[in-house]
């Protein structure tokens, strides 16, 4: 038994993705796309690869180690296949829709792909649907995006999400005050980005009382508001928070029910994001199911957006139980009779070679019904 | 084999779940138990009695007030059972956090037991005898192959781990390996084998993990924990 010669395999974190859920996939897609849709966000379709250079340069710096590269065969340049669509969105954004007036609305749906997966997201490929909001720079912006959030998923039928906010700006307005070399300011970032106390105390130097304050403040987005009041922060900082507080009473007026939380001290993924940013959870469902928030086009244009993770969404909810209602059409039937059904709503499967027990041969190919010529009607196979 | 190709391969339908359900605290077995278990008890952890029979070959431990479930699993998996969100938190040593470096694990809490330190060592005549500016390659026995890899790499040098999981002084002397990469805490079992410590890597200590989805979508009850257990702490540090 070699298993190079099984053509099964794979390479590691792609799948093959079957029925049910494949269908399942493309549909929630559809739904969360025309969700965004009712909101006036208007798809839009980028390749799936495009010039190194764009791709790369649009997504920041953390893009960089994410994306496969291929060169292109015609003009000889290094081309990158999309690790996320939101850069090429807003690539978009800012060449060809230059000229469209804001606020500029577009969605995306699609498939991305990863140089290598984590050890709790070890999928390479997946999918992910997402909108954009580009132009305007106001907390009507970061509040209309959450709402789409909650309203997409809802559509979906996800319900009884946590949105945790966060502001990548505040910790930096903290620490930028801090004479670290680089190095370790990276360290510091790994260390918040664990909350890890002891590392903090070791890096932060000075600023370790305010940022261990910082992490400890973190949880539900009242009791962490009052916290941050209690402490002399510097006035960008606080200008984040006010700007946090505006934005949490804002979603609220519109869903009072909604649980939020706020995470001061969050970084991780958030190097591309300037100001109020998020991250969707679900009680019991592993990693994150979207996330979003405010940065600034390649273009120098202010945007806020969110993306919706599949591969997550897929862990949440499972495919309804397929068709209920399939009838098998023996041979020889009015093709009429079989347009007419479809129309109904049924799903139609064809008798293609005689069988001698109709039934028995409908009920393997997974038929609820049968199509009974004499009756003229669809009769459930007992 | 059969029992998991019967088992359905989606995770079941959680849309909703209700603030009832149990959290899941993971111990580790063995030294640091001993040592952290009067802290969460000061916290309010109250195991059922069994937790403390020896002989007890139960894995899940409920606890007398009901709240909380106990999970009682090898010091190296805490802290994977809590990044996968099997448990909502649990207690591990900082050198397992460090070599896993999970992204979805929140370390909030130095639980200040367990001290000790991960280092480099040797035995003595090789520390006398080599030039390490010299080398591109270097194999190092260890049951931390992650952080010695990445300790090496910072260096300019590749290391090839040998991963064992015990007895690794004994791999130098007999010739796995130069260098070791292991938990050292007063340095008898190095010395007792001929090896001295080259480098310190980190200090290592007990810390309390959290699972970052547990702590936004269960927020109030993780917080009330974590400021429970550093209270513990603290209380325990100001007591003579």
């Amino acid at each position: 038994m070699e298993d190079r010669e099984n053509q099964a395999l794979l390479p590691a974190g792609l799948h093959d993705v079957l029925a049910p859920d494949a269908a399942h996939e493309a549909a929630l897609v559809g739904t969360l796309t025309q969700a965004f849709g009712t909101h006036g966000y208007e798809r839009v379709s980028p390749p799936m690869l495009e010039y190194e250079t764009a791709l790369i340069g649009a997504g920041g710096p953390g893009m960089d180690d994410h994306v496969f590269r291929v060169i292109d065969p015609t003009s000889g340049r290094m081309m990158a296949i999309r690790a996320d669509m939101t850069p090429q969105v807003a690539r978009i954004a800012a060449t060809r829709l230059s000229r469209q007036p804001r606020p500029l609305r577009l969605s995306y749906g699609g498939q991305v792909l990863t140089v290598r997966g984590s050890q709790l997201r070890p999928e390479r490929q997946f999918a992910q649907a997402g909108a954009e909001l580009i132009g305007p720079d106001n907390i009507a912006a970061d509040i209309e995006i959450l709402i789409l959030a909650v309203d997409a998923l809802s559509e979906i039928g996800i319900e009884g999400i946590t949105i945790d906010l966060n502001s990548p700006a505040l910790v930096g307005s903290v620490i930028s005050a801090l004479d670290a070399e680089n190095g370790k300011i990276s360290q510091l970032r790994a260390a918040l980005d664990h909350k890890d106390q002891v590392g903090v105390a070791a890096l932060a130097g000075e600023s370790a009382g305010i940022l261990s304050y910082l992490i400890a403040a973190t949880g539900p987005v009242d009791e962490a508001l009052a916290k941050l009041g209690r402490i002399a922060l510097p006035d960008a900082a606080k200008a984040e928070i006010e700007r946090l507080r505006a934005v949490a009473e804002g979603v609220r007026a519109h869903r009072p029910d909604l649980a939020l939380t706020l995470d001061p001290v969050e970084y991780r993924g958030f190097e591309y994001q300037t100001g109020v940013s998020f991250t969707i959870f679900l009680a019991g469902v592993r990693g994150e199911l979207g996330r979003g928030g405010r940065y600034v086009t390649a273009a120098g244009e202010h945007a806020t957006g969110l993306t919706i993770f599949l591969d997550t969404i897929r862990r949440a909810i499972t495919p309804s139980p397929a068709q209920a209602k399939t009838v098998y059409l023996p041979q020889g039937s009015d093709p009429l009779i079989g347009a007419t059904l479809r129309k109904e709503g049924w799903t139609t499967i064809a008798e293609l070679a005689p069988d001698e027990d109709p039934a028995t041969e409908a009920k393997r190919l997974g038929c609820t019904h049968i199509f009974e010529t004499s009756e003229k009607q669809p009769i459930e196979i007992g | 084999m059969a029992d998991r190709l019967a088992a359905p391969t989606r995770p079941i339908k959680r849309i909703s779940v209700s603030d009832k359900e149990k959290l899941v605290l993971a111990l580790p077995k063995g030294r640091i138990l001993k040592e952290v278990m009067p802290i969460l008890a000061a916290a309010g952890v109250m195991p059922e009695d069994d937790f403390d029979d020896p002989d007890s070959r139960k894995l899940r431990f409920a606890t007398k007030d009901g709240a909380l479930e106990i999970v009682r699993v090898r010091s190296f998996d805490v802290a994977t059972f809590v990044a996968f969100g099997g448990a909502d938190f649990g207690v591990c040593g900082s050198d397992v956090i460090m070599e896993f470096d999970y992204a979805e694990l929140y370390a909030p809490v130095d639980l200040a037991v367990g001290h000790c330190k991960l280092a480099v060592a040797a035995p003595k005549d090789f520390v006398e005898a080599d030039d390490p500016t010299r080398w591109s390659h270097l194999r190092v026995a260890t049951k931390y192959p992650n952080i010695t890899e990445k300790y090496y790499t910072a260096r300019g040098i590749q290391a090839e781990c040998v991963k064992l999981n015990g007895a690794i002084e004994l791999a130098p002397l007999l010739g796995l390996c130069r260098r070791i990469v292991d938990l050292v805490s007063t340095g008898a079992t190095l010395a007792a084998n001929g090896l001295v410590v080259i480098e310190e890597i980190a200090d290592v200590s007990a810390r309390l993990v959290v699972n970052r989805a547990s702590l936004k979508t269960r927020a109030g009850e993780m917080s009330g924990w974590t400021e429970r257990i550093g209270q513990a702490v603290q209380d325990r540090g100001d007591a003579p």
